[in-house]
Parts: structure tokens; C-alpha cells; sequence
């Protein structure tokens, strides 16, 4: 799946969140996106499930199926947990309670399956929500800050479903600013910063990124001098024209 | 796309929210057959006129059921189009409930009569012939109007209400015998008009007046479509 050029911001008055994306999820691989809280990680990943359409640019080679486990679970709707999870199976064309049985059983969730939505622990709705997303194996599996409510031993389970998914020649893609990453070894990494995308292969131990203000008409022949020292240059921001700012030369 | 359906309609069921129009449809009844009995045209055509703000108001209450988020975990689930289509027939068949129940309430409590004998008044089959078609071409118009002041394309419950009412408002104002734009608003109070004619119109009337609300319906769909296309 690719992000060719995509742009999005949530109204013609706002900012952009996103600029200018350029980006590929290679299938049966993890890739993890890092960045602050508002930078735009819940953005990117919805953009790549299709639930955000880009207003600029396209996310091109989607897989049919995706799975995706929103942030925060909708829990306000009256159904027990596994009512929903049935009709959530029969919504994907899935016959029978077989497939859901089963992940209510893997999860632990079927002491919870008749418990209603709304009186479910945080943890447990969170477990639902990535039911819900497996009950047919994904091409894209898009998981948003996973490891939010769950107790520490499901925390173990995310890498196992992560795993699965791309042994099978899907894709996942999980947002992360609790530093969970650690049970991710072999993702690629991917940081928000600014609207911009770009690897995170500045995590090196002896690498720090400083933040420099110069003048603008100074700000060409800065980047050059950066550049001709060894320094990498890694994004160039306006405060003053949201428009044209974050993009990395 | 009826799984959905039915899971939308399971969901605006069991959270009460269809109580609100239920009981706003008892008054408006209660104001229409209160005053004694009356011939099923005229009845009919003018509770098709009164229940249809009520009817665009079930439409939304049923598509803003459902939470957001979950509203888009059901886009991935089945497509954009079968999500969107999916809350319409929801809205369609609770609408069609609504309108029998409507239209037979007033039975037991005998709000309709039968022909006065030496009237040019259609024939009681008749009139609920043309009372049928009343409610069907409110109902279609409710449909649009509803869908287009749902959450998913207002964003805002007051942009919503705003759209509702504005909407509710101008299909009756526009639709008066005086009007300059009546074409601008479905043929809900043209319809009522037929139908309290003695003696009614002939079929051409009525196959123009369902061709006009086919034809407003499908345009305000055009635009839910269009607006839902960028708006999950």
C-alpha cells in the first residue's frame, strides 16, 4: 500500500495535518508510526484504512480487506459484547458463530459475552475493537495505540496478532507514544512530525535534532551550509504559511 | 448491505430513540382525527403533510444512532455505498411501518368514514388508495431530507437540526398554492391539495405528482451521495 502525495486537513479553514505524504506499507510487514500527541498519527492511520479520504493525492494498492481498531472503541450502542461481534462477523458475509467463538476465546473475552458494551471495562471494549477488526484475516491490519487500557498480559497478545497477520502476507500498521514498541523488534519505523512523514532512522543513540529559527532569506544558504558540514537537514517549516511548511528538502 | 440493515435498525430499536417520533406522531394524529370523523382522501393527504417533518426526524434520529467510529468500522465492513445505502433502507422500512401504523390508528376510533351517499366523495378504497400514495411520496421526501441532515453530513447536531427544520419549514411554505418556486420543494402540500379536490383529480395528476417527488428525491440522494462520498 502507498501514500502517493497525500494531503488532508479536516476543514477548508484549518491547517493541514498531513502534508504531502509520500510513504509505502510493504505487505507482510509492521510499521510503526511515532510522534506526539496531535501530530497527526490517528490521521495518517485512518487515512491508510479508508475511513479519511486524502484531499489531496491518493492511497493507492489497498488490500480489500481491512481491519481497523479505532482509538477508542465505540462502546455506546445497545448490544452485549458478543451480539456485536456477531453482527460485526455477519457484516463481513461470515456465517455462524464459529469465527467469533473463537476470538472471544483467544481475547478472554467469554465471560464478557453478555455483558452490554457500555458496562465493559476499558481494557475489555479495547479487546472487542480488535475482535472485531480479525474476525476475517486482513490484508491491512491498522491497529490505533493497541496497547491503550490492556492490562499487561494482554499487551503480549498485540505483537501475537501483529505477527499473524504479517505471516500471512499482511500488512500492519500501529501507532505508538507509550514506547510499546519494544515487543515490535522487526517494524519499520516511521515518525510524525509537522504534518510530514519520514523514517525514523534518527533514532541512532548519538544523533539529537535541533530546532534552529533563521531568516528567511537566510534559509537556502543555511540548508546548504548544514548540508556541506554532515548534517541532515530534516524538515523546513514556516510558522506563518501552514500551507507550504514541513516538507523535507 | 441487510445485515446492516437490520443491525441499524436492531440498534435505533433498543435504545429508545424511536420513542421520541412515536409519541410526536400520536399528537399529530390526535390534532388530526380528534375532531370527528372525516372521508380517507383529505384525512389521509393531510396527515401525509403533518407526519412528514416527523418522519425526516425518525430518518436522522435512526442514522445518528450509531456512533461514529462505529459508523466507519461498518464503511470498512461492507463499502462506502452499501453503508450508506444500508441507513436509507433502514430508514425506508421503519418509515413504511411508521405510515401503516399511522393510517391505520384512526380505524378503531372510527377518524375515517365512508362515502357520503349522494356525494361526488371517491369511494373509501379510493381514498386510501390516494392517502397510500400520500404517505409513500412524504415518506420519500422524509428520506431525503433526513439523510441530508444526519451527523455523517452536517457534522453538528445544530447543523443538523438547522437543515431539519429549515427543511421541514420551506417544503410547507414553498409548496403553498401562492408560492414562486413550488417545484423547489417535494409535492407534499400539492398532494394534500388532490386529495381533498371533490371529486378527485384523474390518475394524470397523481402519476405527475409521484414523478415530481420521484424526481425531488432523487436529486437531495444525488447530493446525500455526493457529501457522503468525502464524509464517513
Amino acid at each position: 500500500m502507498r501514500f502517493d502525495q497525500v494531503w488532508f486537513r479536516y476543514g477548508r479553514r484549518a491547517g493541514w495535518t498531513l502534508r504531502a505524504v509520500d510513504a509505502v506499507v510493504p505487505p507482510g510487514r509492521t510499521v510503526v508510526v511515532l510522534g506526539r500527541n496531535g501530530a497527526g498519527k490517528s490521521t495518517l492511520l485512518q487515512l491508510a484504512a479508508g475511513v479519511l479520504t486524502p484531499v489531496r493525492g491518493t492511497v493507492r494498492d489497498r488490500p480489500p480487506v481491512v481491519g481497523w481498531v479505532p482509538e477508542r472503541f465505540p462502546a455506546d450502542q445497545p448490544f452485549t459484547a458478543g451480539q456485536y461481534l456477531q453482527r460485526m462477523a455477519a457484516l463481513r458475509g461470515l456465517r455462524g458463530p464459529a469465527e467469533v467463538e473463537r476470538w472471544l476465546d483467544r481475547l478472554k473475552l467469554t465471560e464478557h459475552c453478555g455483558t452490554r458494551l457500555a458496562d465493559l471495562s476499558k481494557g475489555t471494549a479495547q479487546k472487542v475493537g480488535l475482535a472485531q477488526a480479525l474476525l476475517v484475516r486482513p490484508g491491512l491490519l491498522v491497529l490505533d495505540e493497541p496497547w491503550e487500557g490492556l492490562d499487561s498480559v494482554a499487551r503480549t497478545l498485540i505483537p501475537e496478532l501483529v505477527a499473524d497477520v504479517t505471516a500471512a502476507g499482511g500488512a500492519v500498521l500501529v501507532s505508538d507514544h507509550r514506547g510499546e514498541i519494544a515487543g515490535l523488534p522487526d517494524a519499520i519505523r516511521w515518525q510524525v512530525t509537522d504534518g510530514a512523514v519520514r523514517p525514523d532512522d534518527d533514532a541512532a543513540p548519538d544523533h539529537v535534532v535541533v530546532e534552529v529559527a533563521v531568516r528567511r532569506s537566510e534559509a537556502d544558504q543555511t540548508v546548504t551550509r548544514l548540508r556541506a558540514d554532515g548534517h541532515r537537514v530534516l524538515g523546513i517549516r514556516d510558522p506563518h504559511a501552514d500551507d507550504t511548511a514541513g516538507r523535507a528538502r | 448491505m441487510i445485515a446492516l440493515t437490520r443491525m441499524r435498525i436492531a440498534a435505533f430499536l433498543r435504545s429508545g430513540r424511536a420513542l421520541a417520533p412515536l409519541i410526536a406522531g400520536l399528537v399529530v394524529l390526535g390534532l388530526i382525527y380528534g375532531g370527528g370523523s372525516s372521508a380517507a382522501a383529505p384525512a389521509y393527504g393531510y396527515s401525509a403533510v403533518m407526519l412528514f417533518p416527523v418522519l425526516a426526524w425518525q430518518t436522522k434520529l435512526l442514522l445518528d444512532a450509531e456512533p461514529d467510529v462505529q459508523r466507519r468500522l461498518a464503511r470498512l465492513a461492507v463499502g462506502a455505498g452499501h453503508e450508506a445505502s444500508a441507513g436509507l433502507l433502514a430508514a425506508a422500512i421503519l418509515g413504511v411501518a411508521y405510515c401503516a401504523a399511522a393510517m391505520l390508528a384512526p380505524l378503531p376510533f372510527h377518524g375515517i368514514r365512508d362515502r357520503l351517499p349522494g356525494t361526488a366523495e371517491p369511494a373509501l378504497a379510493t381514498g386510501v388508495a390516494v392517502g397510500v400514495l400520500a404517505h409513500l411520496l412524504a415518506l420519500l421526501a422524509a428520506l431525503a431530507l433526513g439523510a441530508l441532515a444526519s451527523r455523517a453530513v452536517t457534522g453538528t447536531i445544530r447543523n443538523g437540526l438547522t437543515v431539519l427544520v429549515l427543511g421541514a419549514v420551506l417544503a410547507v411554505v414553498l409548496g403553498l398554492g401562492d408560492s414562486v418556486a413550488p417545484w423547489l420543494a417535494p409535492p407534499l402540500m400539492a398532494t394534500a391539495r388532490a386529495a381533498t379536490e371533490v371529486p378527485l383529480p384523474d390518475l394524470g395528476r397523481f402519476t405527475l405528482l409521484t414523478a415530481w417527488a420521484a424526481g425531488w428525491a432523487t436529486a437531495a440522494l444525488a447530493g446525500y451521495a455526493v457529501l457522503r462520498r468525502r464524509r464517513a
